[in-house]
């Protein structure tokens, strides 16, 4: 086999006499493989006889031996030649040699054989390029073997970038520049480890320029944090977004800081402020409150005290909160929370003087329900006296009334009401809600105090079809008829229904 | 199991199987016979990942919900507590941990955080001495959950209220990392349109994620074309109106809950002949609600006014084909007729069940209560008297109906009108406050912290001019064949997706002034492919959009994109993703303050 690399003129001979043999391949490749091993020792390559070969360089070789195979098969054998070799052996084999040949080189001096390289795997060849500083060589390597990045150039730089921290003589600005020019937006860089080195070494200053180059918040956050630079730990991890790491930080500086210094900083980190408000709102109440207090945020801490107030089972002690609460909803200007919380205390007296009173029980309702409560066990008086002291609107009363004597079956007291004066919500809540209660009888009292507009409606609510066919008639309303027509079944009265569509049928010629 | 899950434009039967084996990878690591202590909250999110069976199969043999104490005996080696990240959760994991029975046979502990660790609760563990009792400290990144087809929630409750009440952004992170892991299956999303704070926090959020990853290269073909992420309070008066879809009224009324709905059960009671009547179910009756259901995704989106149609119209297909027996006459053709069998009847008991919920529901849509509250806000939409106190809202006051309802109308006319008059204002607050109760004022003064009601500070009242632009109100919204969204709520087109509309078509240039009255920016990012993921588009093949509701989405909302998706040219299909499915009511709701007041 040896032979066809010299340029024998019995080449072509012995090609054929090979080819012949199907074992041209094979030839082929026991040469690759040979050039692989050819560098094992001076020896070998005296034995092998392709000396002229070796003494070029382990590149030139190879490509011999690509260039031998490529004009035998183009000289001899047409294009066909070899067709089923893979040219991936070859291709390897070149860079592999290449590589070997670079490492070998007397300024380098790693003078491995193929199969040991094969055993150690590049990721251990570039190890130790590495520790032997050869950075350049190394990074050229993985860029040729096209090793991915991340387990290659990137990692190479890595180390690099380890070790230029450590050189003194630079100054921080220099080396944190040079480094952020060479790795630039190299993929899967890990800044904070750099940083990490440069802080190891004493050098704080540059560790914090390099983690500026830092993507990963997650990293930045923690070396920051050790490194006592605590309000940059916490506008980075505002930053990223991560509300845990945020929390982190928070904690961190609580324990870290005297409290004036502490809200000063979260003063000026709201996003901060108000997560640690919602801790506080969950853990620690009484911090709460003296967040409010320095940020003068009076509305909150009117809020807070009427929240405190539910909490206290005396009667003094909630009226107490309540009227801290009026104090800051007046310091806040917000003149309506004022007003109703003051409004809140005067219900709660009155509620328990009647209680102690009636011995009813009363605190804690709301004002609805306390007019209800005293409506339905007949203390009208008391009721009128609320209704007035606390303004309640006319109409809210009048509804009121009507439901809770409604409730109480106590229809004679609701015609006296009915009549006390002219009912400002109307005539159809009575009808309405003495229906609602199965009381047609007392409903039909005052479908005639209805206004024409809502008659239909009130006619229909006691089941008086007649009634409300007069009333819709009457005002020559065609949607009413229809409603009406609507609720005709088979079993009402014939000429109603024809009056109704007699009437429909002149009302919408109008 | 989840078949429903990938017959949608985009497959995310995908993400609920990425979800299942990290599940699986989780529970193999603790080797053994194992216990699940439940964050309760967690337990309705999880059964949309994973039943039971998952959990046998590796071994869990127990399930506890987590309570203050000792976690109940069980002869198991593994103690696995799956929580939320919250501190008071580890307090009582804490007291867990330290009152275990020293005399039993040592069991280990682990911790499963859900959506993901955090340093604060490992710091509280620690503090309580017990962080080196767990063997495990894991995270389960549970952000986006596959729903339905094409519907994606995080099912957390309380996001609208932490991210525009509170300030706490946490949600929007998790909703970041969540959109970061979809990208990570489904390709990088080129494009990015977004409106309001929290979307613009999310879009950077994402776009710094993608510079920390810097390197690692998504391979993968863009599914999505767009994202376009929308604040909850771009457009707050959508959830306050009344939903007019079959699922919305479901939703309105009974509330489905991690897709399941609770009914009342009598008209569900099955008549077995002779039990006669007696016996009837007191247990509510439980029901799911998704696409797997043939019928319920037929009918689900339509407006209420047309599903009985579409129901009468199925029963009918239904006995038809059950009348088919008759004409088998062949061994042959019988053997198709009974193997056909069992789908049939799953199809007559679908519409059974829907048959009665129609009913129930037309109970109360036919009531004169809901056809003035309808009424009512009709009347807020198109602009008429928002201005003054409304007499309707009063008398509820008085018969103190309940108090969301009275709240979502004072909140939409304040919405309508861009803010009340201050005397009007007041008037309502005093109305409620004594109606129901002084405690009350806390709820109001959060509903005003979010915008829900404001006093009107300029007399400018910008709504009119948002509805004709945006074509808010549709007058003859057309119930039973639709061919505008305002159908979702018989004439309200939600404006959310009013402006997702506008942007697949002309784009949002043409409504910039409008943009602008809407609170928060607007932008627009693209994001780098790798060459050769450019997605090359067949003639005629649609855009997909992924639109992510931030702080929560209707049933009704979802119903009108779905219309969109399937509107024969409109181009583009969308995927919807929220922080929670809601309504007007759970929506109020959680924003609620209601102090436990001590007796006195």
């Amino acid at each position: 086999v040896v032979w066809i690399y010299h340029k024998s003129q019995k080449a072509d001979e012995y090609l054929r006499e090979i080819k012949e043999q199907g074992l041209l391949a094979e030839a082929v490749r026991q040469c690759v493989e040979a050039a692989g091993h050819e560098q094992e020792a001076e020896t070998q390559k005296t034995l092998l006889r392709v000396k002229p070969l070796v003494c070029t360089s382990i590149k030139n070789l190879a490509h011999s031996l690509f260039s031998l195979s490529i004009s035998v098969s183009a000289a001899s054998f047409g294009k066909c030649f070899l067709s089923n070799f893979p040219p991936e052996l070859f291709v390897i084999m070149c860079r592999d040699l290449r590589v070997l040949n670079a490492v070998r080189d007397y300024t380098v001096g790693i003078p491995l054989t193929h199969t040991q390289f094969k055993q150690m795997t590049v990721q251990v060849l570039i190890d130790r390029l590495v520790y032997r500083k050869l950075y350049p060589l190394a990074i050229e390597i993985c860029r040729y073997l096209k090793t991915p990045e991340y387990q290659g150039v990137s990692r190479v730089l890595k180390h690099w970038a380890c070790c230029k921290v450590q050189q003194k003589e630079e100054s921080d600005e220099v080396i944190a520049r040079t480094i952020s020019l060479k790795l630039g937006e190299a993929a899967g860089i890990s800044y904070s480890e750099i940083a990490t080195k440069a802080y190891e070494c004493g050098r704080t200053e540059l560790a914090i320029k390099l983690l500026e180059f830092e993507p990963r918040s997650g990293e930045q956050v923690p070396l920051l944090l050790k490194m006592k630079r605590s309000q940059l730990a916490l506008s980075k991890a505002i930053e990223s977004g991560d509300t845990d790491l945020v929390y982190t930080v928070v904690t961190y500086l609580k324990n870290e800081m005297n409290r004036g210094d502490f809200f000063m900083t979260l003063r000026n980190q709201p996003v901060a402020l108000s997560l640690y408000r919602q801790f506080c709102k969950h853990q620690e109440q009484d911090t709460l409150k003296d967040l409010f207090n320095q940020d003068d945020d009076h509305q909150e801490l009117g809020n807070f005290y009427v929240k405190a107030s539910y909490k206290e089972k005396r009667l003094e002690a909630r009226v107490a909160h309540l009227q801290s609460a009026v104090d800051e909803y007046n310091k806040a200007k917000n003149e309506f929370a004022a007003k109703t919380t003051e409004e809140e205390m005067r219900l709660l007296r009155f509620q328990k003087k009647l209680e102690e009173e009636k011995g009813e029980s009363l605190v804690g309702f709301s004002l609805h329900d306390t007019l209800r409560t005293l409506l339905a066990v007949g203390l009208h008086k008391h009721a009128e006296q609320l209704y007035k002291d606390f303004k309640v609107p006319d109409k809210r009363f009048w509804w009121l009334k009507l439901t809770a004597l409604a409730e109480k079956e106590d229809w004679e007291e609701l015609e006296k009401f009915a009549k006390s004066k002219k009912s400002p919500i109307g005539y159809l809540p009575f009808v309405e809600v003495c229906v609602k209660h199965h009381n047609k009888y007392e409903a039909k009292k005052y479908v005639s105090r209805v206004t024409p507009e809502q008659k239909v409606k009130a006619h229909l609510a006691v089941g008086d079809m007649e009634g409300a066919a007069d009333a819709a008639i009457e005002r020559r309303n065609e949607g009413e008829i229809s409603t009406i027509l609507s609720r005709c079944s088979p079993t009402t009265d014939r000429a109603l229904v024809e009056r109704l569509n007699r009437a429909k049928s002149t009302a919408a010629k109008k | 199991m989840a078949a429903h899950l990938s017959y949608g434009r985009v497959n995310l039967n995908i993400l609920r199987e990425a979800a299942r084996k990290e599940l699986r990878e989780f529970l193999d690591k603790c080797a053994g016979s194992k216990a699940i202590v439940w964050d309760e909250y967690l337990t309705g999110p999880f059964g949309l990942i994973a039943q039971y069976s998952l959990l046998k199969e590796h071994e869990v043999e127990k399930m506890f919900t987590l309570k203050a104490g000792r976690v109940p005996s069980a002869d198991v080696k593994n103690i696995i507590f799956f929580v939320r990240p919250r501190l008071e959760l580890m307090d009582i994991i804490a007291e867990n941990v330290m009152s275990e029975d020293k005399l039993q046979p040592p069991r280990e502990f682990h911790i499963l955080f859900v959506p993901r660790r955090s340093l604060l609760c490992e710091q509280r563990l620690k503090e309580q001495g017990v962080l080196n009792s767990f063997t495990n400290i894991d995270e389960y990144i549970l952000d986006l959950i596959p729903y339905d087809g094409d519907l994606l929630s995080m099912e957390s409750e309380s996001a609208f209220r932490e991210c525009y009440l509170e300030n706490d952004q946490t949600s929007l992170y998790h909703t970041a990392k969540g959109l970061m892991t979809l990208q990570a299956l489904y390709g990088t999303i080129p494009q990015i349109f977004g409106k309001g704070e929290c979307a613009r926090h999310v879009a950077n959020m994402m776009l710094r994620m993608k510079r920390e990853f810097a390197g690692s290269q998504n391979q993968i073909l863009p599914v999505f074309d767009t994202l376009l992420l929308l604040d909850r309070n771009v457009d707050l008066l959508t959830p306050l109106a009344t939903q007019l879809t079959y699922e919305g009224l479901i939703d309105e009324i009974y509330g489905i809950t991690n897709g399941y709905v609770k009914l009342p059960p009598e008209k569900f009671a099955q008549k077995k002949p002779g039990e006669g009547g007696k016996d009837l179910p007191t247990e509510p009756k439980k029901l799911q609600l998704n696409s797997a259901e043939e019928l319920y995704a037929e009918i689900r989106d339509k407006n209420f006014n047309a599903v009985g149609a579409a129901l009468s119209k199925k029963a009918k297909i239904i006995s038809a084909a059950f009348e088919e027996r008759h004409n088998a006459k062949t061994v042959g053709e019988i053997k198709q007729f009974v193997s056909q069998l069992p789908h049939m009847q799953a199809a007559r008991n679908s519409l059974a069940n829907h048959t009665s919920i129609a009913e129930l529901i037309k109970d109360i849509t036919t009531s004169e209560d809901f056809f003035e509250n309808l009424t009512v806000e009709q009347e807020f939409m198109t602009g008429v008297d928002t201005d003054k106190v409304n007499t309707y809202i009063e008398d509820s006051i008085a018969q103190k109906d309940p108090l969301i309802k009275i709240l979502r109308l004072v909140c939409m006319q304040s919405v309508c009108n861009n803010g009340l008059k201050q005397k009007v204002l007041d008037h309502y607050k005093r109305e409620i406050l004594q109606t129901y109760g002084y405690e009350h004022l806390l709820t109001l003064n959060n509903l005003e912290k979010v915008g829900l009601l404001k006093p009107q500070l300029t007399t400018r009242n910008n709504y009119p001019t948002i509805r004709k632009t945006l074509k808010l109100w549709m007058e003859d919204a057309n119930e039973q064949n639709p061919n505008d969204i305002s159908y979702v709520y018989s004439g309200y087109a939600p404006l959310s997706v009013r402006l997702t509309q506008l942007l697949a078509r002309p784009g949002w240039r043409s409504i910039e002034e409008v943009l602008k009255m809407l609170p928060g920016p607007h932008f627009e990012e693209r994001q780098q492919l790798p060459t050769g993921l450019h997605k090359k588009r067949q003639q005629g093949e649609n855009r997909t959009t992924l639109v992510f509701f931030l702080g929560g989405v209707t049933y009704a909302e979802i119903a009108a994109l779905r219309f969109l998706s399937q509107m024969e040219d409109g181009g583009t299909e969308y995927v919807i993703a929220t922080t929670k499915l809601l309504n007007g009511t759970s929506w109020i709701k959680s924003l609620m303050d209601r102090p436990e007041a001590q007796i006195l």
